[in-house]
């Protein structure tokens, strides 16, 4: 029995249906269905806003540097202050090849403190403590999870379950969807802090960028999975990003190895290696190196598809079908 | 509505039908034409084998066995008899624990299976944004139709739904009758062999239920299989004489209604009895010629067995008036034939 | 069918005012949450720091009463087991049940509240919005304040479900094991601890725990009759409490700015309220350095509170919410 013998079809409407056509239509209305959590994406750029306008304002005011830091800490003069303490010492009667000795000393005193102390501050205040802390996992979260999560909490993700396509497919087709957004919060969002945070920042982009989109890769690859398993995926992607990844990146010992977030840091921490960058205790931290990062988070990803995919086509989503 | 309808057999009626059942009290094996004629196809639209389906400790369908071909089946059984559930699992939404659903020879969840059959759920719920066109072409378009067919697709199925012109406002503002159409467009869309239809006509106005039917009579006149499933038997009898009753995850009986109603009338009914006064009562109830036996269950308790159910029940409050008894208890003791006979009563709405 | 057939019969009784509805709404908010798997995970989750302390303090009991009174020699090292238990208890003075002990207590709790409240939120408050039972409410005969004081009063029992009640078992737990913990307010005079205990002790924990009640009940139910769906609401209540957290604790200790940037971490104002209850003076609370004042951290949870009730008002006038 062929599926067109009782319908009088116009010729143009008898062509024959093609799985990967379907596939490639459901990737794109599944992009544009996210577009439709309005106050998600609202909130999500507010927030990119917001950070935009404290680190430009920090940039106009040119705090990526050491120069405000203080020494003894809270209560000491400033390092500036203390510069200008050693450079006023140069007009002191130095013998004649001490003092060329003393301002060469202090010229790269002066040159670490403003040019390359900014890059220090910069990535561990605004990359490490706000983007890959907070931003990074929530933007992955808040999208990755509603790929599947919002359409079982709406109820009809059974018009795509009816269709004929095999529930990987719809799975891929699903993860596929949710990356330009992703990306483009993630990467893009970066772009723009970097941008915004001036030299330091432009830098910061240009070691940091493959590690923020492979922790992206990662983190998308695991809430999608949640999605397709739990039915509250968001409270436990919550959980997971800022309870569990924090008690474990803090945990001594190799536990901490079962989080994202560690993979992404040591990859940063590798690729920012030549500026200085390292974890503050590294025999506590006991960082990977770049290459094993990479591998973990490109393995990890790929194992977390071919679970979701896994799962996806066994499960019944049965609140596709209670009415 | 337009009748786009191309019939593969015109002078064949909608319930022509081929189908057997090997459980449940009325067992039937038939084969069945009410205009004489044999069903023209050998191959089984939809095939359940020995089907179970549990949702934890509950059993949602219990060994079904059925097989449909070309024509319209009417699905009855009260809220929770497993009607939806069968349903599912011949849409592929779920998948059986015991058994196999096969479409035209496919499992029932494949993708192949997919293309095959068309689903009406019962769930009210869309991409409640976009407007009913919108929804069916996206429909289209994931069914692998390119743009241009999913267009021209569209267009004529929603004509044949009747809703072609009030298609381009948002689901969200639709009424009842609007949506269900709107979902059975969607069914259409890909011209299925196999239209699964979960309570395609509740919510729906008087017209708009008798242009549904129509529209039913005519896809199964195409050679189209329709399992349609509803809880009021007097809304199916419009649209097939031929009906499958489930009762506790069961079929309890399947085929034309007019045979269930004879092989019911010749199955004897258990039925338990308390009144104020039992043994008179017993002797009454044994001058009915519907009663085949009473036994006195203890001091307080009658067991009657009866055929003819329907003439039983009207004998009986009769009796009960004229005599002067005061009934206390009155009970079927078989369910699935009481299921049935609920529905043939009219009891079951 | 007569209604006499169906034994329908009027009210007799006396109908309550319509205060009385706070506490079936209450109840019914907190069943729905009750019910749920994860409410319980999560809830186990946010005890693991008071068994952490409930069996700290137990563990450092039974220390004390295994060590022989005699000093121990083993070779020439002789050492006296009073010391080293005082040594210990000096380390871990946090378990030693003065206000130190609730005031971390309370401190570290905030992720788990932040998590718990972000379920709360949706549970209670989004639901009705999302699958419009808010009418169900409206009309019966009550007002909208009522409606929102009831959905308050649950939000305040999770509250304290996670916060007060835990420390006052914490409190009684000091309390068993000493009398005079509970009868004499300088139980600390001996320098084992420090503030007050017994009843002003408890008074302050109380006090703790009814700032938070108010401030996160107003704020939650508010926002979540603002944004009604999980996603959107968790991104708000995770900003609101991680992201600011962390821009604050970048803008004053990383980039050195004013410590007024501090009342931007809400969580970090509850504390500074709340640990005036526990007796603590300005400048030596157990928080990060420099601080902000007390009463202006006051001042940023009451306007906030204020804006919030404004909000509610001016929403519960509106037709949609009964849409």
């Amino acid at each position: 029995m062929t599926p067109t013998t009782s319908l009088k079809r116009e010729p143009a409407a008898q062509a024959a249906p093609s799985a990967f056509r379907a596939w490639v239509y459901l990737i794109r209305l599944s992009i544009q269905r996210q577009a439709r959590a309005h106050m998600m994406i609202w909130i999500a750029l507010g927030l990119l806003a917001f950070t935009l306008f404290i680190v430009a304002l920090n940039t106009q005011a040119g705090r990526w540097s050491m120069s405000y830091w203080r020494y003894p800490r809270r209560v000491g003069p400033t390092f500036e202050q203390h510069m200008l303490v050693l450079e006023n010492a140069a007009a002191l009667p130095w013998s004649p090849g001490g003092g060329e000795v003393y301002a060469a000393i202090t010229a790269s005193f002066r040159s670490y403190l403003e040019h390359a102390s900014g890059f220090f501050v910069f990535s561990t205040w605004i990359v490490f403590g706000l983007f890959t802390t907070f931003l990074m996992p929530l933007w992955s979260l808040s999208f990755a999870t509603e790929a599947l999560g919002r359409e079982r909490e709406a109820r009809n993700l059974l018009w795509v379950l009816t269709r004929p396509l095999s529930r990987p497919a719809i799975y891929l087709a699903k993860y596929l969807s949710i990356l330009p957004w992703c990306l483009l919060l993630n990467v893009g969002g970066f772009a723009l802090l970097c941008l915004a945070g001036g030299t330091p920042g432009r830098r910061a982009f240009v070691v940091y960028w493959p590690a923020i989109l492979w922790g992206t890769l990662a983190f998308c690859a695991l809430f999608h999975l949640m999605s397709a398993v739990l039915r509250r995926p968001a409270m436990v992607a919550l959980l997971y990003s800022f309870f569990l990844e924090t008690i474990m990146g803090n945990l001594p010992g190799y536990s901490k190895r079962l989080s994202i977030s560690f993979y992404t840091r040591c990859l940063m921490f590798d690729r920012a290696h030549d500026f200085g960058m390292r974890p503050e205790r590294p025999w506590i931290y006991l960082p990977v190196s770049g290459p094993t990062a990479y591998l973990y988070l490109a393995g990890f990803t790929a194992a977390c598809l071919l679970v979701g995919i896994i799962v996806f086509s066994r499960r019944e989503y049965l609140e596709s079908a209670v009415a | 509505m337009p009748d786009l309808l191309e019939s593969a057999d015109p002078g064949r009626r909608s319930s022509t039908l081929a189908s057997s059942v090997v459980n449940g009290p009325l067992s039937v094996k038939e084969e069945v034409s009410t205009d004489g004629g044999q069903a023209t196809t050998d191959e089984a639209v939809l095939y359940f084998e020995n089907v179970s389906k549990w949702y934890g400790p509950v059993i949602g369908v219990n060994q079904v066995t059925l097989e449909l071909r070309p024509g319209i089946t009417g699905l009855v059984g009260a809220n929770g008899a497993g009607k939806s559930t069968l349903l599912r699992l011949a849409a592929g939404q779920l998948r059986p624990d015991l058994g196999s659903v096969q479409v035209c020879g496919r499992e029932a969840a494949s993708a192949a299976a997919k293309h095959r059959l068309g689903y009406c759920p019962e769930l009210d719920i869309f991409y409640e944004e976009m407007s009913g066109r919108r929804f069916v072409e996206t429909m289209a378009r994931l069914q692998g139709f390119s743009a241009s067919a999913a267009r021209c697709r569209t267009e004529q199925t929603l004509e044949l739904v009747g809703m072609a012109d009030r298609a381009n406002r948002r689901i969200a503002g639709y009424s009842k009758g609007m949506r269900q159409r709107i979902k059975l467009a969607q069914a259409l869309i890909h011209d299925p062999p196999l239209l699964i239809l979960d309570e395609p006509l509740s919510g729906i106005d008087p017209i708009g239920r008798r242009e549904s039917i129509e529209l039913f009579l005519k896809l199964a006149e195409a050679g189209k299989c329709l399992l349609v499933s509803s809880h009021e038997l007097e809304e199916l009898e419009k649209l097939t004489d031929h009906v499958a009753i489930m009762a506790y995850g069961r079929i309890a009986a399947v085929g034309p209604l007019v045979r269930i109603r004879d092989l019911l009338d010749n199955h004897p009914l258990s039925i338990l009895v308390a009144s104020d006064q039992n043994r008179k009562l017993a002797m009454a109830l044994l001058d009915l010629e519907e009663v085949v036996g009473v036994e006195i269950e203890g001091d307080d308790r009658l067991k009657v067995l009866a055929r003819q159910p329907r003439r039983f029940f009207q004998k009986l409050a009769d009796l009960v008036l004229e005599e002067h008894v005061e009934l206390r208890h009155l009970e079927t003791l078989d369910d699935s034939t009481h299921a049935i006979l609920g529905y043939l009563l009219g009891a079951g709405k | 069918m007569s209604s006499s057939l169906l034994h329908y019969r009027e009210w007799q009784g006396q109908y309550h005012r319509p205060i009385w509805a706070v506490l079936p709404i209450c109840r019914g908010a907190l069943a729905m949450l009750l019910r749920r798997r994860l409410f319980w995970a999560l809830y186990a989750f946010g005890l693991l720091l008071f068994l952490m302390f409930f069996f700290g303090t137990v563990l450092l009991d039974w220390l004390e009463s295994q060590v022989p009174a005699a000093p121990v020699q083993v070779g020439n090292f002789k050492t006296d087991p009073d010391r080293i238990v005082k040594l210990v208890r000096q380390g871990l003075r946090v378990l030693n049940g003065s206000q130190d002990t609730f005031a971390v207590f309370f401190t570290y709790q905030g992720t788990m509240v932040m998590v718990m409240l972000a379920l709360t939120g949706a549970v209670l408050v989004g639901n009705d919005f999302t699958h419009r039972s808010l009418a169900f409410y409206l009309a019966k005969p009550m007002s909208r304040w009522h409606y929102i004081a009831g959905k308050c009063l649950a939000v305040g029992v999770v509250v304290n479900l996670l916060t007060t009640v835990p420390a006052v078992l914490l409190f009684f737990q000091h309390a068993s094991g000493d009398i005079n913990y509970l009868t004499d307010p300088d139980f600390f005079r001996d320098g084992s601890g420090r503030g007050p205990a017994g009843l002003p002790l408890l008074a302050g924990i109380l006090g703790f725990g009814l700032v938070l009640t108010v401030f996160l009940s107003i704020l939650l139910v508010a926002a979540a009759s603002w944004l009604r769906r999980t996603m959107p609401l968790i991104m708000l209540w995770s900003t609101l409490f991680l992201f600011f957290r962390l821009l604050a604790a970048i803008l004053v200790d990383g980039l050195r700015y004013d410590p007024r940037w501090r009342l931007i971490d809400l969580w970090n104002d509850l504390c500074l309220v709340g640990f005036t209850f526990l007796g603590f003076e300005e400048g030596a609370m157990p928080l990060p350095l420099p601080q902000p004042q007390m009463f202006e951290a006051a001042i940023v949870l009451g306007g906030l509170c204020l804006s919030c009730l404004t909000y509610l008002s001016l929403r519960t006038r509106a037709v949609e919410v009964v849409r």
